[in-house]
């Protein structure tokens, strides 16, 4: 289980305070795939990597499975949206990276990437650098990663948000696919309505800046999901409402921080 | 039907390149033979005097004279051995001061300013302070080589380690990378654009200052044997050592540290433009 518990981030830019993140209360239970959905500015990706423990939050508490968070753990992992792979090492390698910081032997590792890479579908591309692979390709390197080092909690920070349409749908009935066979606990940020309604358990609606969490829609229709079809037409509308008054306020905010 | 076109157009790429490769080179070497074309000319135009000025054909007599008596391998080798120490040793040190100074900005205060100060001396006004110091040949021409090249490398690794990405640093941060395991499998092959860049610089400014500092304080080396065919008033012999010199400078930069790159970064698909 993840809670987290009156989370705020403020930062100071030349001199003046700009709240990021105010009172920010989530519960993720275990094997929960929660989106959190919001305008561009919001904060979503900030609340991730604070999550991730890459930035320290500036009050709130955060814990996994009752352990306070105070950095990066193993028991975390990201993938991020430009795919973060490095360009020097192999899929293979890129894949055991986690596996190799932490001091795997290397025969226990190749069997953990052969085994993951087989499992999205690259097992032919191992010995492959990066560059030769396509963006889709590349995301599941990084979901691949990710797994390889057993996180309880999974980090995606608008992962196919770089993907083209119809890579984008197939990546996502993927990650569904490896969500059940694996079991994790998904932390996943968009903003896609479309996305998050058809991979989430929760759609978590942020707030233009500073963010906070403006509502939760539960999507309870199993999957696979048409979120095309009669019975999301509410669920789409009522997200679309929360998110443009947010959308709106976004830009307002845009336009007079160019004015100034 | 759009395999079919496909395939057909696959291999058209490389017989491009190919074509315009073979024109580069044709219209190098003209400009090549046009050059020797117009000493040739200078030279039987009687414009210069002819213990100033050699003529082409007398370069080629004496490169072949002196290649046989072995005395241009020999002077090559020694500079070439002072080179290669010289540029290794600025590597050795320059590698890691680049990359302490580009990832802790306490380093980057700390020796920014006295590096910015030392940095301007030129190369050859190291030298009477080598000779004092080492007295003539090896070590004071390699000492002069070493603190002529370990700028560039120093200053690139420098800006390579911090350009770097910060997302990779990020993803060795989640994945809880060590701090060494991070400096060997990320900063550096992450900051290896620069870092090669830097040691093509050195391996640059090494080889131009070498015949300077060998003219003052060696009595071997190319730029010994330059300095010293003055003195038999042999302009051939020193052409075909300004030329022997070329002709290594071209080798490093067109095969050594193009194959580094080859192997390295372009593989890695790094390389930012096509050269």
């Amino acid at each position: 289980m993840v809670e987290i518990e009156a989370l705020a981030k403020r930062y100071e830019v030349d001199g003046s305070d700009i709240v990021a993140l105010a009172g920010i209360d989530i519960r993720i239970d275990e094997g929960e795939f929660v989106c959190l959905l919001g305008p561009s500015g919001c904060g979503k990706s900030t609340l991730l990597k604070i999550v991730a423990g890459l930035i320290r939050p500036s009050g709130g508490a955060i814990r996994i499975a009752g352990r306070p968070v105070t950095g990066p753990g193993p028991d975390r992992a990201v993938v991020f949206q430009d795919y973060a792979l490095f360009p020097w090492m192999t899929v293979a390698d890129n894949v055991e990276f986690g596996l190799e910081a932490r001091g795997v032997a290397p025969a226990r590792r190749h069997a953990v990437s052969a085994e993951l890479l087989r499992a999205v579908g690259l097992a032919d591309f191992a010995a492959k650098y990066p560059h030769h692979l396509s963006g889709g390709m590349k995301q599941r390197v990084s979901i691949a990663r990710a797994l390889a080092v057993e996180p309880v909690l999974l980090l995606m920070d608008e992962p196919f948000g770089a993907l083209d349409a119809q890579t984008r749908y197939v990546m996502q009935q993927e990650l569904l696919r490896i969500w059940r066979q694996y079991r994790k606990t998904v932390l996943f940020v968009t903003h896609s309505i479309e996305e998050a309604l058809y991979l989430g358990d929760r759609v978590l609606v942020m707030t233009a800046r500073p963010g906070r969490i403006k509502a939760e829609i539960r999507v309870a229709s199993p999957r696979p999901r048409d979120i095309g079809g009669i019975d999301f037409a509410a669920l789409r509308r009522q997200a679309l409402d929360l998110l443009s008054e947010e959308i709106a306020r976004s830009l307002e905010q845009e336009a007079r921080a160019a004015s100034l | 039907m759009n395999v079919v076109v496909r395939a057909d157009a696959a291999p058209a790429a490389p017989a491009r390149r190919r074509r315009r490769f073979s024109r580069d080179f044709l219209l190098g070497a003209g400009t090549l033979a046009a050059f020797v074309l117009l000493w040739k000319l200078v030279h039987a135009s009687g414009l210069f005097p002819p213990w100033a000025f050699p003529a082409p054909e007398q370069v080629v007599t004496a490169f072949v004279k002196t290649l046989r008596s072995g005395e241009l391998l020999t002077n090559t080798w020694a500079s070439v051995e002072r080179q290669v120490v010289g540029v290794v040793l600025a590597a050795v040190a320059g590698i890691p001061g680049g990359l302490l100074l580009g990832a802790s900005p306490a380093f980057r205060a700390a020796l920014l300013p006295i590096c910015r100060m030392i940095y301007p001396i030129p190369g050859i006004a190291w030298i009477p302070l080598a000779i004092l110091w080492f007295g003539i040949g090896f070590k004071s021409t390699v000492f002069v080589i070493f603190f002529t090249g370990i700028w560039p490398i120093l200053f690139n690794t420098m800006a390579g380690v911090s350009t770097l990405d910060g997302q990779y640093t990020d993803v060795a941060r989640v994945y809880l990378a060590p701090r060494m395991f991070y400096v060997r499998r990320v900063l550096i092959p992450g900051s290896l654009p620069f870092i090669i860049t830097g040691i093509r610089l050195t391996y640059g400014v090494g080889w131009r200052v070498i015949v300077g500092a060998e003219m003052i304080s060696s009595i071997t080396g190319l730029g010994f044997m330059i300095d010293d065919a003055r003195w038999q008033l042999r302009p051939d012999v020193m052409v075909a050592g300004m030329i022997t010199i070329a002709m290594i400078g071209w080798i490093m930069e067109n095969w050594a540290f193009d194959w580094l790159e080859r192997v390295t970064i372009e593989r890695w698909g790094m390389k930012s433009q096509p050269r």
